[in-house]
Formats: C-alpha cells, sequence, structure tokens
C-alpha cells in the first residue's frame, strides 16, 4: 500500500524557484485563505450550537469573539473572506476563458487586493462606529 | 491506449477518460467531478456569504434572542444552512486539492483525506442540528 506516487510532483516552488510575481502570491494566498476560513467553520460550528444552547454557552462564546484572540481571528478571517471571495470572482472568470492576458491578470489582480482592504475597512468601521 | 486517432473524435475528449490515456499518468479518478462541484459550490457561495456576511455584521450589536430568531426564521435557517454545506463541500474539495499536492506517500494522502471527510461530516451534521434545533422549537 505504502508505495510513492510515480508522478511528476508539484515542488513548493515558490521562494526558492520563483522570483516574487504579484500572480503566485495571488495564488498562494488564494489557498491559504482557502484552509484559515475552512478552519473558521469550526468556530462557526460552535457558533451556531451556543446560538442554539443559549444562556452560558452563548456568553461564553460571546466573551471568546470579543476577547483579543476572539477580535484578532475575526479580524484575520474576514480578510480571508472578502479576499477569498474576490479573489474566487478572478477564478470563475479564469474558467469562463476570460481574463488570461498578462496586462489583465495584474490588474484583476491589484484590483482583488484594493477591493478586500475597501471591504474590510468597511466591515470594521461599521462594526466599531455604527 | 489503442486508436487514439478516433477517440480524439468522439465526446469522450470532453470526458475525464480521454485524460486517462493521456502519457499514461493517470488520473485522479474524481478530478473532474470536484472541479465541478468547486465551481458550482463557488458560485452558490458567493450570494450565501455575502448574505452570511451581512447578517452577521447586522448582528454584532445585538443580544443572544436576536441571533436565535434570525436562524429560527425559515429564510436565516435555510440560507444558513445552504451556505455551510455549500462552503464545507467547497472546503472539502479544496483541502483534498491542497494534500493532494504536498502529500505524495499514497497511504497519508488517503488517512489525510479520511481525517479531513470525518472533519466535515461531523461539523456539517454540527451546524444543521444546531440551526434545526433553533428552526423547529420556534
Amino acid at each position: 500500500m505504502t508505495r510513492p506516487l510515480n508522478r511528476p510532483l508539484s515542488p513548493f516552488m515558490f521562494p526558492f524557484w520563483y522570483r516574487f510575481q504579484i500572480t503566485s502570491a495571488l495564488s498562494i494566498l488564494h489557498r491559504l485563505t482557502g484552509i484559515g476560513l475552512a478552519v473558521g467553520s469550526i468556530l462557526l460550528a460552535f457558533w451556531l450550537i451556543a446560538v442554539a444552547e443559549g444562556g452560558e454557552s452563548f456568553a461564553s462564546m460571546h466573551v471568546f469573539l470579543v476577547s483579543p484572540i476572539g477580535m484578532l481571528l475575526l479580524f484575520l478571517w474576514s480578510v480571508a473572506f472578502f479576499y477569498h471571495l474576490c479573489n474566487g470572482i478572478r477564478h470563475l472568470a479564469w474558467d469562463a476563458g476570460y481574463g488570461f492576458e498578462l496586462r489583465t491578470a495584474y490588474r484583476s489582480g491589484y484590483t482583488v487586493l484594493a477591493l478586500t482592504t475597501l471591504l474590510t475597512a468597511l466591515t470594521w468601521l461599521f462594526v466599531f462606529f455604527a | 491506449m489503442s486508436k487514439p486517432a478516433i477517440t480524439a473524435n468522439t465526446t469522450a475528449l470532453r470526458d475525464e477518460t480521454m485524460l486517462r490515456r493521456v502519457r499514461q499518468l493517470g488520473s485522479a479518478h474524481d478530478g473532474l467531478g470536484e472541479w465541478r462541484l468547486q465551481r458550482l459550490t463557488a458560485i452558490a457561495l458567493i450570494p450565501l456569504g455575502l448574505y452570511f456576511a451581512a447578517s452577521v455584521l447586522w448582528l454584532v450589536k445585538s443580544d443572544h434572542l436576536t441571533a436565535a430568531g434570525w436562524l429560527a426564521s425559515p429564510v436565516g435557517a435555510l440560507l444558513v444552512m445552504l451556505f455551510v454545506l455549500a462552503g464545507l463541500a467547497h472546503a472539502l474539495v479544496g483541502i483534498r486539492s491542497v494534500l493532494l499536492d504536498y502529500v505524495h506517500t499514497r497511504s497519508r494522502l488517503l488517512a489525510a483525506g479520511l481525517v479531513v471527510r470525518a472533519a466535515v461530516v461531523v461539523l456539517a451534521g454540527a451546524s444543521i442540528l444546531a440551526i434545526l434545533k433553533l428552526f423547529l422549537v420556534h
């Protein structure tokens, strides 16, 4: 059973074999934010359970979420959510055959970064000032 | 690998059967289905994710009763359930493709895949039960 897959492998190219490019950096960021959001689904499940349980569970969930660690996690998840959403739409456009030209790929990449920053900023401005 | 000239002219070209023949590298077996599921859930998650994010933002300053009321309402319960299910299905395909790229031993890949699947099933079950409890009680 334990035989290695005898196929071409995909090495981790980025910092060692490739110079920095925004396209590959954003691609890796898409995966990282995806993994982060998947981990976040654990918290989402716990939050849903806490709402269903109410009382003590909900109170301690609230205490955790407004603690410094909770707030940091929520901030990182908001960044990951907006980035993965915007860059995911970029990926869907590629799947449909649009935006492969180098100039377009760079421009859409910077647009994704700008939109992520804007949406994250608006979200937290709303949280703290609305 | 017999007569590729004929198969190339058939609809097999559009399906995963053709990939299996390419340079005899073999296929990932479920690749096409997973690829489609990834895109389908991605499209669904655009409105579902925005709805969820907007709802959570509106809940930020409210109490437990408001949050419970939201999840007990038919629209809230249904859309959050769909968000959780689409999100977890999307995450499952995504994490499995990451594992496929970096875990190069078949047994470890199998074990890691099973762990991820189990985690997704438990999370989906727990989330759905929590929402159902709120929805059915209220």
